[in-house]
C-alpha cells in the first residue's frame, strides 16, 4: 500500500484502505449482480444495506486517519489549494457518461 | 492548449479492473507516485455509486528552468475524484494538478467500461494549458514539456496497471485452479 504524505498518518492509512478494500471487495460484484436480476426497489435496498455497514466497519479509523490527513495537508499549506481546486471544479455529482449499452 | 487522448483494452472483467484500481501504488513502474491519501469518500445509500477523492504526491525531476521561473519543487501533488457506478459499470476519474496551478492545469479524465464480460476499455484524455497571459513561446515552452511528461506517465501507468491486474487475478485463478 502505498504511504500517506505524513509519515504519521500511514499506519492509519494503512488501517483504513485495508477496510475500504476488504468492504469494496465484497460490495461490488453483488452490486453488478442486483443491476442485472433485482428491481430498482431491491437495489436501493441493498445500497443503503451496504453504505451503513462501510460506515459500521470503517467509521472510526476513517475519523481518525481524516484528521491525521487534515493536518497534513495544513501544515504543508496544501488544504488551501485543495479548497482552490474544489472551488474551481467540485466534481460533486458523477460526470455525466456515454448512453451504455445493456450487457 | 494542448490534448492528449488513448484508448486500450484490459483483459480482465470490469470488476476486477476496478477491484485492482485501488492497489495500483506503489507500482515499480510508476515510481512518480509516492503518497496516497484519501480526502473524502462517501457511498450514495440510493444509487450505490462511490465517490472518492484522494490527494496524489509525486516526485519528478523538473526541468531547472520551471524550477527558477515558477518557485516549484520536485514535489507535485493531484487531486483526483472518482466516480465508481456498479449498477450502470462505469468508472470515471477526473485529476487535476494542486501544484502549479496558478501557471498551468493538467486536467485529465479516464473512464473505464466493460466491453465483454472479460475485456475493459480503459479511455483517457487530457487538456494542458498555460494559465496566465504568458510570453507565447514561454507558454508554448512550457505546455510541451507538460504533454511530455504526461505521455511518459500514461504509458508507465499502462504497463504498471497490468502488471497489478495480472499479479492480483492470476494468483488467485491459480489458488482457485490448485
Amino acid at each position: 500500500m502505498a504511504h500517506s504524505l505524513s509519515p504519521e498518518c500511514t499506519p492509519l492509512k494503512h488501517a483504513y484502505d485495508s477496510c475500504f478494500n476488504s468492504w469494496f471487495e465484497g460490495y461490488l460484484e453483488p452490486a453488478i449482480a442486483n443491476s442485472q436480476k433485482l428491481s430498482e426497489g431491491q437495489r436501493n435496498e441493498y445500497a443503503k444495506r451496504k453504505a451503513e455497514e462501510f460506515e459500521q466497519n470503517c467509521g472510526a479509523v476513517w475519523g481518525k486517519y481524516k484528521e491525521c490527513v487534515q493536518k497534513a495537508l495544513k501544515d504543508r499549506g496544501l488544504d488551501e489549494l485543495l479548497e482552490q481546486a474544489r472551488q474551481d471544479n467540485p466534481l460533486r455529482t458523477p460526470p455525466s457518461s456515454q448512453p451504455r449499452r445493456s450487457p | 492548449m494542448h490534448f492528449f487522448s488513448q484508448t486500450f483494452k484490459y483483459d480482465h472483467p470490469w470488476s476486477h479492473v476496478i477491484i485492482g484500481m485501488w492497489h495500483k501504488y506503489p507500482n515499480p513502474h510508476c515510481t512518480h507516485v509516492v503518497t496516497v491519501d484519501v480526502v473524502d469518500r462517501s457511498v450514495d445509500p440510493e444509487t450505490g455509486i462511490v465517490r472518492t477523492e484522494r490527494v496524489l504526491g509525486c516526485k519528478q525531476k523538473t526541468p531547472a528552468w520551471i524550477v527558477k521561473l515558477f518557485g516549484g519543487s520536485e514535489d507535485a501533488f493531484v487531486r483526483e475524484v472518482s466516480y465508481i457506478d456498479p449498477t450502470a459499470q462505469t468508472a470515471t476519474i477526473t485529476s487535476v494538478n494542486l501544484s502549479l496551478s496558478q501557471f498551468a492545469t493538467c486536467l485529465e479524465r479516464i473512464q473505464y467500461i466493460p466491453t465483454s464480460p472479460c475485456q475493459t476499455s480503459f479511455s483517457q484524455t487530457a487538456e494542458i494549458q498555460a494559465r496566465m497571459a504568458m510570453w507565447r513561446s514561454m507558454a508554448d515552452k512550457m505546455e510541451s514539456w507538460l504533454v511530455q511528461r504526461f505521455e511518459q506517465n500514461a504509458r508507465l501507468g499502462k504497463a504498471g496497471f497490468s502488471d497489478v491486474l495480472r499479479a492480483m487475478w492470476e494468483t488467485k485463478q491459480h489458488e482457485v485452479a490448485s
